[in-house]
């Protein structure tokens, strides 16, 4: 290996967040999740175990905070002091962003975390050393880390239960870093379906296991730069800029009565998730 | 006070010196027993933790780092000073360094050593960590160039190899001495491989002095590059806490802080264990122990200046981790780390203390654990009290096979440096010589002038 | 991990299909497995067959999906299986069904973890002493006979699950020709009160509720997002309603003593004293009446009493609170209120449900919000429902010793039956026990025979569900792979095998439940709407959809509004030994504990409180205040009937007289994934029941509680920050009047 294919493979590393020169085409993943519809249900949690063959750690490992729910759903209660929770509790899903500029990249030591042209924050867990330095970085702290042997294990997929494992994704050995991925195994086979026919991927031929399980449709998915995905128009309609730490509208003195927001933002990781905010009655 | 007297013959220094190869007292075999009783259980924890995965350190999501990042940043600091006590002292000709650099040299290289080892333990990968090398192959995947942890390895590789370097050189005449005067066996024949044919010739002094100024000059700033680039693993992220920009001088302080006062620990313990009392003076000791009070507050200074960077800035998140330091549950080792950083090192200001050994060792090894504590409380409460509230979690205390692989590195750094000084002469021999020739050369100086007043 | 030894075996011995699909299933692991290195495969220790002997319907590589009816609940979802390989990996909801839409819960989707799970059962067992002998199914069949020989229809008895479509039909028969009357239908958590109440207010037990046409939904503890009667389908419905008509979002009020998922998500979270559901519904139509809404003459006399000061002094739901809803309620048409089980759980149950239902039809819902619903038109396939009052009589006649043959199936009373009923010991005295199991379940260890059943993806089946969103549909179930066991069996094959030990001759055309099934359905055809098409062909469709819709014929509702017989009960008295009420909570995913032993739902956090693997005791903050209990503290919670132990969680979401345990943990047996974690609060309910319906009042144990003097870590999702996001821009809320629902894509 030359030094100068060093420096070509240099030159494109990590290029792929949207600059000028390199507009994301003609895919770019993207989410906007309603919390005002999501009930908190869980049933995209278990949704995401069971399409990306997440151990279940048991109760032991669960106490030392070492559980691997890539989609987690947070429970908020208001910070005021308050007798009773009179306008219910907040629940929030919580999974990789999938950061633009995305601060796990740039500190892995050996690039196993990377941007994808589509737009992904992609993990390659054969790269993966188990720094856990992106783990580290990671505002969200959305990244979970393969502290055993899983597939090793007994508890975790004794005989029979492997067999539900899906082949589409690999089964992480101990001492890798894993996250959401967006289904990628899912993009990948749409994107390449749809190659093959000469076309690209149509609003509504790929899901994510979450969103397509979620009983309230809280959750949209799709390919920002299509005009006709509902997630370009749901972005588009809360006026959500992507590369942006702080958005237009919320400059207004008085706010906006636009619901979208991105977690975070403020720190310039650019999220490709969009929350909508959660909605109260105020007659009652 | 006793200094190193002016009238020591050379072949004395010779004898003492090379006596210490052979004979020292019984204490040595107890401490070397104990080190290596104390490695053997850190790798007995290593191998466990390799086999079934890092998750028995109990490190969790958000705590992913724990006590073995803490503990090499720890390793790598103390690899400073022998630095500045061998290259920077030597560069601005203190003399009084001499009999003292050469086991502080030894301290440098192996806890830099050490401090690879908590590089490996920490990777959940072991078995695929030449990843994080540039070497050229053939599917064209590089590492990440932009990676902190990255530059972090080239820059102890680099400070290790040139710290290796730089001991070997400055022992090469000493290791002829050594080749003159030890009787045969292995050790004559590694001495003589070693000691490269030196025969104390004019061309050979001249160039050995060269080569050793030169080394000199580069290590200095590759010191304090290599602790800055550490700080710049934390500096670097974007983490409450750890993206402060004081970092880098503030983490060489630390760094000088615990290394001069793991001097002091050293000093003491091999002035007794390898009779080394007439080279080891208390005027030596008391130097070496201005020096520590001066680093110490530096040190104190920078930390208050990263507190109140913090507490006046506008990062809020930065200031709750601040707080959270302070009260959290983490505020009796953060108040202990003030308390042996800040508040200990005082005591060597006052003369009574700075000669006193029994004190000065208790006072050492509480510097010590303040600066180990100090790389806790930067690593831990960070991670515990990060942007993202949901995650915040209190219980992720270390479990036994993290404290075991600290304890362990403690046992492998004593180890090694045991080891290297009854191989090797732990006292610079003809720098000694030297020494005492510019005092003797002094004394007549100052007695010729007297007797020019007659 | 790959099962080396068994690839050993089969690599020596000539295979049969289904060992084939056992090796494309560990292949298929191993190729996910390899890309983490050191399988024995990999290191060629091993041998594999290679995918180029596929079986003509497998293309490696390709997902193929089938349409089959979730089992997990009775709310029957029409769910898809992902099979790749011979393996059903994934289920997912079927888009083309009116009830969940495509759309899946957790509880649905750890279906697999069922089918998969390592603890079922295999062999028949037969009891010896304390341990259970494999014996063969002719074995076990013969046995059956020898035990029925001479025992009277009066001697026999079942005790199932609740069971619907051709299984229902079959059960029928076989006991018919036992000349037995004795069905017992028990479902520990089921909407039975319910069901009676909405016949006599509205004349059908399950009317279809309109949730997104409702402009304000009033909920007295019905948990419509979590674990009542249809929460997939009602979780749609909601979605739609809180876009609401023309932009306005709908706004809903909850109203109970103990948060529930619904609760959660409510606009206004109402806290009532527990009981006094009832009267806050009188209260509420009182207030109406006195704002202008016209009662009919009995109502308003019943209501006469419920003035506002008393109503709120009784429900503790202050008078500026009830004024809101009062006003809200009367704006904003149509409206609906459901009554839920929290409502239901006491000894004046009925009459509670009877004041909420009122109070529909006060606000003229009824026909709007609240419709008929359709059925099935054969009555023979409509399910048979689940209640406690069966139990009831089931546990009285067996400790009467009435029975000598008792057969129980999809039910585990030995678990889910309050401990004041001394279920266990009442049905030692049962002759001889046959438990259809899944697994060794808590009564399946009490059976001296015990039958291994087929998983729900591995069996044939109809199902017709309680609650129909649109029409009526019969709901297929379909094996979604080959049987994993080779010597379990369809709960369907097992009843014709014995319907045809006594009567052969009628079932004879039918050699398995298969061609029952498909019999059956062929003949009523014509009355499915496809007479016109040929058999093979109108199987096939069935098949391909999964789910057969009907027309279905409406029931009419009664819109009449009247109060009679409405009887309330004062506010129920402080009880000065057993000071709190105890409400046993129904999660969404562990419901009466049949599931537990599936991990993902083990792990799944509990919504509320984020806790996983175990049991807690939910208490106000303030209460545990002052009785100094904190996080963590193990309370011993007893009643007249018993005590349990479990930690305390501070919950704010909760009456400061109640405390709550949810229901479904703390198994003694069942498998690994259940056994040991947490507590049963069944074993301490006390034998109240409701007055009317008979059946228990799941809310109307007291309890005291005190500290044990242990403190154990919770195990839980949320951090240290208890849920709270510390001035963080993270969960942002806006209300009604910030926001333009209706400019919104």
């Amino acid at each position: 290996m030359s030094v100068s294919n060093l420096l070509e493979n240099w030159s494109q590393f990590r290029h792929f967040h949207p600059v000028d020169d390199k507009p994301h085409d003609p895919y770019k993943w993207a989410m906007s999740i309603d919390i005002d519809a999501c009930s908190g249900c869980n049933a995209c949690s278990v949704a995401c175990y069971a399409e990306n063959n997440i151990p279940v750690v048991g109760k032991e490992r669960f106490q030392h905070g070492q559980q691997m729910h890539w989609m987690r759903i947070e429970r908020y209660w208001p910070d005021h002091d308050f007798d009773f929770p009179e306008q219910g509790a907040e629940f929030l899903p919580m999974m990789c962003q999938q950061c633009e500029a995305a601060p796990c990249e740039t500190v892995c030591p050996v690039g196993a975390t990377n941007h994808t042209a589509d737009g992904l924050n992609s993990q390659i867990y054969n790269r993966c050393i188990g720094s856990r330095y992106c783990s580290a970085n990671c505002p969200f702290k959305v990244r979970y880390f393969n502290w055993y042997d899983y597939p090793t294990d007994e508890t975790v997929w004794p005989a029979e239960m492997n067999r539900q494992l899906n082949p589409d994704v690999s089964v992480r050995g101990k001492g890798v870093m894993e996250k959401c991925t967006f289904c990628v195994q899912r993009l990948r086979a749409a994107e390449v379906t749809a190659k093959g026919e000469g076309r690209i991927v149509r609003e509504g031929e790929v899901q994510t296991a979450c969103q397509q399980a979620c009983p309230t449709s809280a959750i949209s998915f799709g390919n920002l730069v299509d005009p006709e995905s509902r997630v370009h128009k749901q972005w588009q309609a809360q006026q959500v800029e992507m590369n942006v730490d702080e958005q237009e509208k919320d400059k207004e003195p008085g706010g906006s009565h636009l619901r979208g927001y991105r977690i975070l933002e403020e720190l310039r990781p650019y999220p490709s998730v969009m929350y909508l905010e959660r909605v109260r009655e105020s007659a009652i | 006070m006793k200094d190193i007297r002016e009238d020591i013959a050379w072949a004395k220094i010779n004898r003492d010196v090379l006596v210490s190869l052979e004979n020292p007292r019984k204490l040595y075999w107890v401490i070397v027993f104990g080190a290596l009783s104390l490695f053997s259980v850190g790798l007995g924890c290593e191998i466990y933790q390799y086999q079934v995965g890092m998750g028995v350190a109990n490190l969790n999501n958000p705590n992913v780092w724990g006590l073995y990042i803490a503990t090499f940043i720890f390793w790598i600091g103390m690899s400073h000073s022998g630095t500045l006590l061998s290259a920077i002292l030597h560069l601005m000709h203190a003399d009084w360094r001499k009999p003292i650099y050469r086991f502080a040299e030894a301290m440098t290289t192996f806890s830099l050593m050490t401090a690879g080892l908590f590089v490996m333990v920490h990777i959940g990968r072991l078995w695929q960590f030449y990843y994080a090398l540039p070497y050229p192959n053939d599917r064209g995947t590089w590492p990440n160039f932009q990676s902190p942890l990255l530059w972090d390895a080239m820059a102890i590789f680099t400070y290790l190899s040139s710290s290796v370097l730089f001991l070997y050189v400055g022992m090469i005449p000493d290791l002829a001495i050594c080749r003159d005067n030890l009787h045969k066996g292995w050790r004559k024949k590694l001495y003589t491989l070693l000691a490269l044919g030196w025969e104390g010739t004019d061309r050979q002094w001249r160039n050995f002095r060269v080569t050793y100024l030169t080394i000199a000059c580069f290590l200095i700033p590759l010191a304090v590059s290599v602790h800055s680039i550490v700080a710049s693993d934390f500096a670097m992220s974007q983490q409450p806490g750890w993206h402060v920009t004081s970092f880098p001088p503030y983490f060489v302080a630390g760094a000088l802080y615990s290394g001069c006062a793991a001097i002091i620990t050293l000093f003491i313990i091999l002035r007794y264990v390898f009779r080394f009392e007439d080279y080891m003076t208390k005027s030596i000791l008391k130097k070496t122990v201005r020096l520590t009070f001066a680093i110490a507050m530096v040190w104190t200074y920078l930390n208050a200046v990263e507190f109140a960077a913090v507490w006046y800035g506008h990062d809020m998140d930065a200031k709750a981790v601040l707080i959270q330091k302070a009260t959290g549950p983490f505020a009796p080792f953060w108040w202990g780390m003030v308390f042996c950083g800040s508040v200990v090192p005082l005591m060597l200001a006052f003369k009574r203390f700075q000669t006193n050994i029994p004190v000065l060792f208790a006072v050492s090894l509480l510097l010590n654990l303040g600066m180990w504590l100090e790389r806790w409380m930067i690593v831990a409460p960070t991670f515990s009290h990060g942007y993202y509230p949901w995650v915040w979690d209190n219980d992720q205390w270390p479990s036994l096979i993290q404290w075991g692989m600290v304890m362990g590195s403690f046992g492998w750094f004593t180890l090694l440096f045991m080891v290297f000084c009854k191989v090797f002469p732990s006292v610079s021999m003809y720098e000694v010589k030297e020494m005492v020739y510019h005092r003797s050369l002094h004394l007549k100086k100052n007695e010729t002038a007297g007797q020019g007043a007659h | 991990m790959i099962d080396s030894s068994s690839i050993k075996q089969l690599a020596g011995h000539p295979f049969d299909r289904r060992d084939f699909l056992k090796v494309l299933g560990w292949s298929g692991a191993a190729v996910a497995l390899s890309g983490c290195g050191n399988t024995s495969i990999e290191n060629g220790k091993e041998t594999v067959v290679s995918y180029v002997e596929a079986a003509d319907y497998v293309i490696p590589g390709v997902a193929v999906y089938y349409n089959s009816t979730c089992a997990q609940c009775d709310a029957g979802c029409n769910i898809n299986g992902r099979v790749r390989e011979g393996r059903v990996l994934k289920l997912e909801g079927n888009a083309a069904s009116a009830i969940n839409r495509g759309k899946m819960c957790g509880l649905g989707q750890a279906g697999v973890q069922h089918h998969y799970n390592p603890d079922r059962v295999r062999e028949p067992l037969l009891r010896k002493g304390d341990k259970g002998e494999t014996i063969s199914w002719d074995k076990a069949y013969a046995l059956i006979a020898e035990k029925l020989n001479g025992v009277s229809g009066e001697q026999v008895a079942f005790l199932s699950g609740a069971v619907s479509g051709h299984l229902k039909v079959l059960l029928g028969n076989y006991l018919e020709s036992l000349g037995s009357k004795n069905l017992y239908v028990y479902e520990a958590v089921a909407p039975a009160v319910q069901r009676a109440a909405n016949k006599k207010a509205y004349g059908t037990e399950m009317p279809r509720f309109n949730i997104n046409k409702a402009k304000v939904v009033l909920s007295f503890g019905a948990d419509f997002l979590g674990s009542w009667v249809s929460p997939v389908h009602f979780s749609q419905q909601y979605a739609q309603f809180r876009k609401g008509v023309d932009g306005q979002r709908g706004v809903l009020v909850q109203v109970e003593s103990k948060m529930t998922l619904t609760g959660a998500n409510a606009d206004r979270w109402l806290v009532v004293r527990p009981g006094t559901e009832g009267i806050l519904a009188l209260g509420i139509i009182n207030a109406l009446g006195a704002s202008g809404v016209t009662l009919s003459g009995d109502v308003a006399a019943a209501v006469q009493g419920y003035d506002k000061a008393r109503v709120s002094n009784d429900t503790g739901v202050s008078v500026e609170h009830l004024d809101k809803l009062v006003a809200l309620l009367k704006e904003r048409t149509p409206s609906l209120v459901l009554a839920g089980s929290a409502a239901e759980g006491y000894a004046h149950g009925s009459q509670n449900a009877a004041a909420i239902n009122l109070l529909n039809q006060v606000l003229g819902n009824v026909g709007k919000t609240i419709e008929a619903s359709a059925s099935v038109p054969f009555p023979q396939m409509i399910p048979a429902k689940g209640n406690t009052a069966a139990l009831k009589t089931l546990n009285d006649d067996l400790a009467a010793g009435k029975y000598k043959v008792l057969f129980t199936y999809a039910t585990n009373p030995v678990f889910t039956a309050p401990g004041s009923m001394k279920f266990k010991a009442n049905l030692a005295k049962a002759g001889f026990k046959v438990a259809f199991a899944h697994y060794l379940d808590e009564t399946a260890l009490e059976a001296d025979l015990v039958l291994p059943l087929d998983s729900a993806l591995e069996d044939w089946g109809t199902q017709v569900p309680e609650y129909m969103a649109e029409g009526a549909q019969i709901n297929i179930q379909q094996p979604l792979m080959e049987k994993l066991h080779a010597n379990t069996q369809g709960m369907g094959d097992i009843l014709l095998t014995l319907v045809k030990q006594r009567e052969a001759d009628k079932y004879k055309d039918f050699a398995d439940y298969y061609g029952y099934l498909r019999g059956s359905l062929l003949t009523i055809k014509g009355a499915l709407g496809s007479g016109g098409t040929d058999d093979d062909t109108f199987w096939d469709e069935t098949l391909t959809s999964g789910i057969i819709k009907l027309a279905g014929s409406a029931e009419q509702l009664s819109g009449n509004a009247s109060a009679a017989g409405l009887q309330l009960p004062a506010a129920a008295a402080a009880d000065a030994q057993y000071s709190f009420h105890l409400i046993p909570s129904v999660t969404a995913y562990l419901r009466d504990g049949r599931h537990t032993n599936q991990p993902w739902l083990q792990e799944s956090p509990d919504p509320l409180t984020t806790i996983v693997w175990d049991s807690w005791v939910e208490i106000h903050p303030k209460k545990a205040a002052e009785l100094g209990i904190v996080e963590g503290d193990v309370l011993e919670v007893s009643s007249r009937t018993g005590s349990i132990r479990a930690q305390a969680y501070l919950f704010p979401g909760i009456h400061p007289d109640a405390i709550s345990i949810p229901l479904g943990r703390g198994h003694e047996a069942l498998g690994r994934y259940a056994k040991g974690y947490g507590v049963n609060p069944f074993q301490i309910l006390d034998a109240v029941f409701d007055q009317e319906t008979g059946e228990l009042a799941l809310h109307e144990t007291r309890v005291k509680i005190s500290k044990v003097g242990q403190r154990i870590i919770v195990v839980k999702d949320e951090g240290a920050a208890g849920g709270k996001p510390e001035q963080r821009r993270i969960a942002l809320s806006k209300s009604t009047d910030q926001v333009k629902l209706s400019e919104e894509v």
